[in-house]
């Protein structure tokens, strides 16, 4: 390889995280906050853990910011520029300057969320501004840079904040129902780029792991520690029945998630009752 | 430690095998690995030790790998670590079943009986058990910020351990359970209430044969200190995680002075667990609120007082 070849590559330095170009020199990654001088962190099992975030570390997107302060319950605080804007639950609000200005996101199906217990309004906050965001639980922050032409479900209540470029709708879980809700069904979030990239954040509680599965590749996960998958992953229940033959057994639930795509696991999870 | 170096790398001028003892289980190892094989503590780290001589449990790196049998565990994650178990085909482990995060499908469940299902549905722990065998992956993961304590078990040890706290232990770990024998009842009216300050049980996990392997789960921080003979601690009642058979335990009550105290009634008071030494006790740092509401104590376990 020649000298200008090898400086070329050098030039740019790949996350292994988000895939987005970086300068040489980097220390995180611009897209995703990745640290981009920390080796890899992966299972013999194929699982990878979620980059740990330096505190402190800043992410672009659009005209816009976003610093990760903290590491047990980390905040996401945004720097909105002119133009942009983030929408978000409620719930998750920590902070925002008094001239950010606020709006509503409007949503269709309102009622079937209102019955699905998911949150009836989604606010938006407009730029310039600055507003902060943060969850209840010791956990991670997920960085999503979505590229064009992604579609990422995620698990309910969830997503922290996502920029105003990609499209939020929900969709319906069939086969979680029995598990989740007591046969009143459960939505999922999802999140979908058409032809602008856009940032999703996540928070997942514990510790956050991700595996790429290969087409038809299966992998059965607890419900409870499901987070996100590309939508290309199927998520069926199925029951491993237990018995001790005194009292005729119960069953155990779990989610068969079948490839090819991403699966992101969360460690600490609400553990929901078995039959 | 007692073991010499063998005769034929003493002669060749090498360096005596056996070098380095896990400062946390006591495996000997020529230390050439990042991290014990049997606990996962990093090794060649100092021992972290407080003044007043609780040891922190050892620093682990990320990704640190155990060996079990024929199989191995991968501790993953740091807040709330994940125990990644690649099950060769002769080994098997089991678990209380809300603890399993995630499984290759063949990997086959089933369940593992236990004796005393009526107390044990009456106390509200698991009624049954269920055991994974290999081969295949299969991780485990519980709902608390908290740290991963690995207890190799040699063949013939036994520790006893809070209930609620096992996480899952390899198949040659036999598992016994006892009344806790530590209880208060209060009264009200006409209305008496038993509390149990550490549980109604302790769990017992022994190693008959074989060396194995328990893994439990504690909330915050965990620290642990040898008790000598005779020796005696308080310890918060729902602070206490594990303990050597050999240590004793017993209620402790004490009382400001000066508070209105009936016969045998107390009425403002501070609950703790006397541990009696010899032996290993271990703690963690969260712990939950001590269920006491308050009321006059009119009968308990056997217990020790003391007025300020």
């Amino acid at each position: 390889m020649t000298d200008n070849a090898s400086a070329e590559l050098l030039q740019r330095l790949e996350c292994q995280w988000c895939q987005s170009m970086n300068e040489a020199g980097a220390l995180t990654c611009r897209s995703c906050g990745a640290p981009l001088d920390v080796k890899n962190l992966v299972s013999e099992s194929g699982w990878r853990e979620a980059p740990r975030l330096k505190d402190m570390t800043e992410i672009q997107f659009g005209q816009s910011t976003c610093q990760v302060e903290g590491e047990i319950v980390p905040v996401a605080e945004i720097n909105l520029g002119a133009g942009d804007s983030v929408f978000f639950e409620h719930h998750v609000l920590l902070w925002k300057d008094d001239a950010t200005r606020m709006s509503v996101l409007p949503l269709t199906g309102g009622v079937k969320r209102a019955l699905a217990g998911m949150p009836f309004v989604i606010s938006v906050a407009h730029g310039p501004g600055r507003v902060a965001f943060s969850r209840d639980a010791t956990g991670e922050l997920v960085v999503l840079p979505l590229h064009p032409g992604m579609e990422l479900d995620v698990r309910e209540h969830a997503f922290l904040l996502s920029s105003h470029t990609i499209a939020y709708t929900f969709v319906r879980i069939k086969g979680l129902r029995n598990i989740l809700f007591g046969g009143q069904g459960m939505f999922m979030d999802r999140f979908v780029t058409t032809s602008a990239p856009g940032l999703l954040l996540l928070h997942g509680y514990g510790n956050v792991f991700e595996r790429v599965l290969k087409p038809g590749e299966s992998i059965l996960v607890e419900p409870g520690a499901f987070l996100y998958k590309d939508s290309g992953v199927t998520m069926d229940v199925e029951t491993i029945k237990l018995t001790s033959g005194l009292f005729g057994g119960t069953g155990m639930n779990l989610a068969r998630m079948t490839g090819p795509g991403r699966v992101g696991i969360q460690s600490m999870y609400v553990h929901h009752a078995t039959e | 430690m007692n073991e010499t170096p063998s005769s034929s790398a003493a002669s060749a001028g090498a360096p005596p095998l056996r070098s380095y003892t896990c400062p946390w289980c006591g495996l000997a190892s020529q230390g050439t690995d990042l991290s014990c094989r049997a606990c996962g503590a990093t090794v060649d780290v100092r021992a972290i030790v407080t003044r007043s001589g609780w040891a922190e449990l050892p620093g682990r790196k990320d990704m640190a790998k155990l060996q079990f049998g024929h199989s191995s565990c991968q501790i993953e994650g740091t807040y709330v670590p994940v125990a990644d178990m690649n099950l060769a085909r002769e080994d098997s482990v089991y678990f209380a079943h809300h603890v399993l995060l995630w499984k290759d499908p063949q990997v086959a469940v089933t369940a593992m009986p236990l004796k005393g299902a009526w107390k044990r549905l009456m106390a509200g722990m698991p009624l049954i058990m269920t055991q994974a065998q290999g081969p295949g992956h299969i991780a485990f993961s519980r709902d608390a910020p908290g740290e991963l304590i690995a207890l190799p078990l040699q063949p013939g040890q036994t520790i006893d351990v809070r209930e609620h706290l096992f996480m899952v232990a390899t198949g040659a770990v036999t598992y016994d359970w006892s009344q806790s024998g530590i209880w208060f009842s209060t009264r009200e009216g006409n209305e008496t209430e038993t509390h149990y300050p550490m549980g109604m049980f302790l769990d017992r996990f022994t190693s008959p044969q074989v060396p194995g392997l328990l893994l439990l789960h504690a909330a915050g921080n965990v620290f642990v200190r040898h008790l000598a003979e005779g020796q005696t601690i308080l310890v918060k009642p729902t602070a206490f995680l594990f303990k050597d058979t050999t240590v004793r335990m017993q209620l402790h009550v004490e009382r400001p002075a000066g508070t209105w105290r009936s016969w045998r009634s107390w009425g403002d008071r501070y609950l703790w667990l006397r541990l009696w030494g010899p032996g290993r006790v271990a703690i963690q740092s969260a712990f939950e609120p001590l269920e006491d509401n308050g009321r006059t104590i009119v009968s308990h376990s056997g217990a020790t007082e003391h007025q300020w």
